[in-house]
């Protein structure tokens, strides 16, 4: 297997004897969407500070395309290009100063990849502005901006929708994940807008008090034996109830007007043969697929802000 | 370029695209001109003894001196004084000199504590401000070490205050010489010196020295907030410390003058001007040793700038 993009080695982090992050392990592969998840002080922006440098790490490491960020930190460095937190900027210098600014600290980086950059993002027409007059969206975009400029392999982007508006949030989704697809570029987003992480993702880390509790991919297909959950819009919902534990032995639910039972996929049509021998009338069939958020509430439970 | 270069580069634009310090050196251009009008309205330009009369001018200005301090108490001081100057020209054969654009820039050297307030605002803002803004991170995710970044700031400072200093210098000489004329570079100045007696040298060393030796207070105190602004990362904290040490230190220097660690206080060997005329502030110092403490403190201030600036996490606000 190819060598991971980042790789996450027990990394732990003490802030005056308090353990903020608990023995993190996880690696990132060239191509991959990775979603960083969890709850308000979790410990995402620490790990996020650790990865690009700002933070020292108490033990472990991080490596970056096999470099150590502690101890080869000017290559490791200029593989990651990253937006920590809000994208600021000088805001008494036009966009276009402040993506040359950036662009003086990395070699090779050329005017026509500036302009590139820009046209990428989709801030032509601003870039000559102060960006003291940007809205947050047009800030947002600058930032990604000049976190491109050196070309990373790695891309780290905290909030990378926020401010946007809906259009604008779908293009940078778009590109995210053709940077992924195409360029073969790593890129870490964390946000709390899940079904965002859902819509740009191929996998998700969950942390919770500085421990990693779960990684799942999100485009895994639920496999044919696996019981599904069913939604069943039918009356009436009672004797319809009835009538599958009595013929099927299936216990269903009623919740909102619907029925929900569990049930494997090959047994569906078999459920609604004998429902619609009974007369009962079915409006609709479907597989309540669990959203992201259910998931998420499903592992580190509700209101877990400690 | 060389990416030191850059980075001195990019340190220079963010001082120099700011209007804040536009208006520094706005206010420094008109104190210069106010100064200039002043000295031209109230200043003595010495125009009475440019003629080849010269000696019976001052003979005669010294006679109604006299007369007036016999007649009136009150100006014994001053005229006195005078006198002594008008002694010293015709004993020394020395005709006054016309006041003019280099003499000018030698009284302006009083300008240079200007130049330290400016390069202490700049020396104090250069990290904090970073820090404020928050681009901080996206300037310490780099591929460069903080190390370097520390010192294109560092540096970048003392580009600052060198900029300034021409600046003063030679708004300073063509304000003056529009307003008063240039003279030869061969005129003799007659000035009162430290030990009380006249002296005479001519208008470049005074401005050689007069500047010369208040650099030491400059580069120290803008060191000084450097390091302030490196440990705190708030720069209103760094500029009020360092401008009030700055006017305090002669003060706290004499509060403890007689204690033994009193030589060891900073202030107490900024002005090296006291070997150079006069006794030394406290006994015992001498020129080597004033060297070597602020080489000492000087270093402490790097030193200290540099760990916090390096080792420290850079942690949300």
């Amino acid at each position: 297997m190819a060598e991971p993009a980042m790789q996450l080695l027990d990394v732990n982090k003490t802030i005056s004897n308090k353990q903020i992050i608990k023995d993190l392990s996880f690696s990132i592969n060239p191509g991959e969407v990775f979603g960083f998840i969890g709850p308000n002080g979790a410990g995402k922006t620490t790990t996020i500070r650790m990865m690009v440098g700002l933070m020292n790490i108490t033990s472990g490491d991080i490596r970056i395309l096999g470099k150590s960020i502690k101890s080869d930190y000017k290559q490791a460095a200029q593989e990651i290009g990253a937006i920590v937190e809000n994208p600021e900027m000088y805001p008494f210098m036009s966009g276009m100063q402040n993506l040359r600014h950036y662009a003086r600290m990395v070699p090779g980086v050329t005017k026509e990849r500036i302009n590139e950059v820009i046209t990428l993002v989709g801030l032509e027409k601003a870039i000559n502005y102060k960006v003291g007059k940007y809205s947050l969206g047009m800030r947002q975009r600058l930032g990604i901006a000049q976190a491109l400029l050196h070309k990373p392999s790695i891309l780290i982007l905290d909030e990378p929708t926020n401010g946007l508006d809906p259009a604008g949030i779908r293009e940078i989704r778009t590109y995210i994940r053709s940077l992924a697809e195409q360029e073969n570029v790593a890129v870490i987003i964390s946000s709390h807008l899940l079904s965002e992480i859902e819509l740009m993702c191929d996998r998700i880390g969950i942390i919770k008090n500085g421990e990693l509790i779960s990684t799942q991919n999100l485009h895994d297909t639920p496999s044919e034996k696996q019981a599904l959950q069913v939604q069943m819009e039918v009356t009436p919902l009672e004797k319809a109830k009835e009538l599958l534990r009595t013929e099927h032995n299936v216990e269903a639910a009623i919740k909102d007007g619907v029925l929900l039972l569990h049930s494997e996929k090959e047994d569906i049509p078999r459920l609604i043969q004998t429902l619609a021998k009974h007369d009962i009338s079915i409006y609709q069939v479907g597989a309540a697929k669990a959203s992201l958020e259910d998931k998420f509430f499903d592992l580190i439970g509700e209101n877990t802000i400690e | 370029m060389s990416s030191f270069m850059k980075l001195l580069y990019n340190e220079q634009i963010k001082i120099y695209i700011r209007k804040s310090t536009w208006v520094m050196y706005l206010l420094m251009a008109a104190i210069i001109v106010g100064l200039a009008v002043m000295a031209n309205s109230f200043g003595d330009l010495n125009e009475d003894y440019q003629g080849n009369d010269w000696r019976e001018v001052l003979q005669e200005e010294n006679a109604s001196l006299t007369e007036e301090m016999e007649k009136e108490e009150g100006m014994e001081g001053f005229n006195s004084d005078q006198i002594a100057k008008n002694n010293y020209y015709l004993e020394h054969d020395i005709q006054p000199a016309k006041y003019d654009a280099w003499q000018f820039v030698a009284e302006n050297q009083m300008l240079l504590s200007l130049v330290t307030l400016f390069t202490i605002i700049v020396a104090a803002g250069i990290i904090a401000n970073e820090f404020k803004w928050g681009t901080i991170k996206l300037l310490l995710i780099r591929p460069i070490s903080r190390t370097k970044i520390l010192l294109s700031k560092y540096v970048s400072t003392l580009l600052f205050a060198l900029f300034s200093l021409l600046a003063v210098l030679l708004f300073s000489w063509i304000v003056g010489a529009i307003f008063f004329g240039v003279n030869g570079f061969d005129q003799q100045i007659v000035q009162y010196q430290m030990d009380g007696s006249f002296g005479h040298s001519t208008p470049m060393k005074q401005i050689v020295e007069g500047y010369g030796y208040q650099l030491v207070t400059l580069l120290m105190m803008a060191t000084f907030a450097f390091m302030i602004s490196s440990i705190f990362r708030q720069s209103s904290l760094a500029i009020g410390l360092a401008i009030f040490l700055m006017f305090a230190g002669s003060s706290i220097v004499s509060y403890f003058s007689d204690k033994a660690f009193a030589k060891y206080i900073l202030f107490a060997n900024t002005d090296l001007r006291q070997y150079a005329y006069g006794e030394p502030l406290i006994e015992g110092m001498t020129l080597g040793f004033s060297i070597t403490v602020l080489a000492v403190y000087y270093v402490i201030f790097l030193a200290v700038s540099w760990l916090f600036f390096t080792k420290r996490d850079v942690a949300g606000q």
